[in-house]
């Protein structure tokens, strides 16, 4: 399954109510609280709109119920990581299968997860846990060329912006913390949170452009080193 | 002089690989990664013989050698020991007088524990090449762009190797939100006293042929060359070297080196004739890569290599530089590079060994898939040589064409 998927918008409980009065207050609580859409786009410095951008929504307006946990898959697949980037909750674990025929050692130093995996080719290995929130750089102790990322995330609402460099979700109406990261940005992290607020209106948003330029994109196709 | 007879056939020559073919096949069982190529070429060139045939020349194949000839049979094998050793080996028969006809060019055992903090540290023991080649990046240290290497890698290839350790220390930027990482390196070695003895003697070339471990240069009856051996220890002084690397993302490299093998210039073994060739030098380079698929690549050589047989001190300062543009159109390379170069006498020697030299190498690639390469090659190399004419009874100025067509068919475990 894909972890960079979007959760269903919560449904503030409805299903659970049965009896006709009860049903009544909920339908008048629906309407302070119906859901609207949270609508987010990024730009880059020339205005064009970025792809693949991670944004995750957490709710600053009571407690704060995190996405179930997911099974992910981070493959490596003609020495890189398929896919390169992944979105998940807090609590995910992550299988890497290695599909290619020689062997990987990955590795993560980053803070939020210290791990070190080898993979022989053939032989599988137990999931990694991801427990802390953060973003994970994964590497490959042969392979120098290979670096993936995982981003672990306690918010409700998480995705990817799109080809027209947006994400939208349907949310509850309140205040939100929105957070917006891709490896290549340079931008200064105040200026990639804002808090958005999803008021009478039927949706909020919120147009990021960056102000500096993109980090240059990892070269393809490159030859491959034999350790020299 | 007299011209050697041109090498064997390449069939007569593959046939006596045979043995050695079935005893790679049997390690392959067992190994984690291997790899086994077969390079031929179709030469015309219109050159004097080179060293390998008991000359001197500014290119490997000379006009008597034009036709179909063995590029390189290699074997690589990569062995795990555990999960943070490993161990290489790369083997490899050129077709032509060398008395090991299937030598090891690097056979080295690499500790390669997980980066951690952010830091990453690589150890090698064995034979292996210095952190110098910005060219040489294939598999069997070959180069992507070209046939022949330049003139600075083709005299790494003749002549120069660590026996020894090597520390590579790596601070990984890139992998903590910076756009660079640098890296520190040093190294420790021994046989390698013989380094600088080409330079001296036959000047610089350009050549795709790697010297195997125990090999010997040049043949019995080369007036110069005398068939030494460049891996070889006189004097139980160990050399070193230490390095700066520094990596812009993956777009940019620039590495410097000094190397300095601290031979004693006055040993020498009175047994052989063999004599300690004390050298130094500072190699330096950058590459860049484009997103177009451009690379572009220089990269500088200077140095000094002195002996001092019997008190008498003779010295050859030598330098050479080079830059090489490529493009590369998906399956498709084209590339460009000029070297120049330079040894020089007059100091000490007399002229004896004086060269300046330029060179231009054309070179197309089509790497069809991860078995069949193909490839073009134009090279033309404009020498002034003192031992041309002293010792070969040659013009001293030359000006060589050798033209390549090669095939390369390559097998692996990890080529798909």
């Amino acid at each position: 399954m894909s972890a960079g998927m979007r959760p269903p918008a919560r449904r503030n409980g409805v299903s659970r109510v049965t009896s006709a009065p009860a049903c009544l207050l909920a339908l008048l609580a629906a309407h302070a609280t119906a859901a609207a859409s949270l609508v987010i786009t990024v730009r880059t410095s020339d205005s064009k709109p970025l792809q693949g951008a991670v944004v995750t929504a957490t709710p600053l307006d009571g407690a704060t119920r995190p996405s179930a946990p997911v099974k992910a898959v981070s493959d490596q697949v003609n020495r890189a990581f398929q896919p390169d980037l992944l979105v998940i909750p807090s609590g995910s674990t992550v299988v890497f299968p290695n599909t290619d025929k020689v062997s990987h050692q990955i590795y993560s130093f980053s803070a939020a997860k210290r791990f070190q995996l080898p993979l022989y080719h053939g032989t599988p290995y137990p999931p990694v846990h991801f427990d802390q929130p953060g973003v994970v750089t994964l590497g490959c102790n042969i392979h120098d060329e290979m670096v993936g990322y995982l981003v672990v995330t306690d918010a409700p609402y998480y995705g990817r912006t799109d080809a027209h460099g947006s994400w939208s979700s349907e949310v509850a109406r309140g205040r939100y913390r929105v957070t917006i990261w891709h490896p290549r940005m340079r931008d200064n992290d105040t200026d990639l949170t804002r808090e958005v607020t999803v008021g009478e209106s039927d949706h909020a948003d919120w147009t990021l452009r960056l102000v500096k330029a993109l980090q240059v994109a990892p070269l393809s196709d490159r030859p491959h080193s034999w350790d020299y | 002089m007299a011209r050697r007879p041109a090498n064997g056939s390449l069939s007569r020559r593959a046939a006596r690989l045979l043995p050695l073919v079935g005893l790679a096949l049997s390690a392959i069982a067992h190994a984690d990664g291997w790899e086994l190529s077969l390079d031929g070429r179709a030469v015309s060139s219109n050159a004097d013989p080179s060293y390998t045939q008991g000359g001197i020349s500014g290119v490997r194949y000379d006009e008597d050698q034009s036709g179909i000839r063995l590029g390189r049979a290699r074997f690589a094998l990569t062995e795990s020991i555990g999960e943070l050793w490993s161990v290489h080996l790369d083997a490899s028969a050129w077709g032509d007088h060398d008395r090991i006809p299937f030598g090891l060019t690097e056979a080295y055992v690499q500790f390669r524990p997980y980066p951690f903090a952010g830091y990453r540290l690589r150890v090698k023991a064995g034979a292996f090449y210095p952190p110098i080649s910005l060219e040489n990046r294939d598999s069997g240290w070959e180069s992507p762009y070209s046939l022949s290497y330049s003139a600075i890698d083709s005299w790494l290839a003749i002549e120069v190797r660590t026996v020894g350790v090597e520390a590579q220390l790596d601070w990984l930027g890139t992998r903590q939100g910076h756009d660079f990482d640098v890296g520190v390196t040093a190294g420790a070695f021994g046989w390698n006293e013989g380094a600088g003895g080409f330079i001296a003697g036959d000047g610089f070339t350009l050549t795709d042929r790697q010297t195997p471990l125990g090999g010997r240069v040049g043949l019995p009856d080369d007036p110069v060359l005398m068939n030494f051996e460049p891996f070889r220890e006189l004097d139980g002084h160990a050399g070193v070297y230490g390095g700066l690397e520094a990596r812009w993302l993956d777009r940019v490299v620039v590495r410097a080196l000094r190397y300095d093998n601290r031979a004693d210039p006055a040993a020498m073994d009175y047994a052989s004739g063999a004599i300690a060739w004390e050298t130094t030098f500072t190699a330096a380079g950058a590459r860049y890569e484009g997103s177009d698929g451009v690379t572009a690549i220089v990269q500088s050589l200077r140095g000094d290599t002195t002996i001092a047989p019997g008190g008498y001190w003779l010295d050859w300062p030598f330098k050479a530089q080079y830059a090489l543009l490529a493009k590369s159109f998906g399956r498709h390379t084209l590339s460009v590079r000029y070297d120049h170069f330079e040894v020089d006498s007059s100091a000490s020697a007399g002229g004896d060994g004086a060269e300046t030299g330029h060179a231009w190498t054309a070179a197309y690639v089509f790497t069809r898939d991860a078995h069949w390469r193909f490839t073009l090659e134009w090279l033309h190399v404009s020498s002034n040589s003192y031992e041309r004419e002293d010792a070969f009874n040659l013009a001293p100025f030359a000006s060589e064409t050798q033209v390549q067509l090669a095939v390369r068919y390559a097998l692996g475990s990890a080529l798909d």
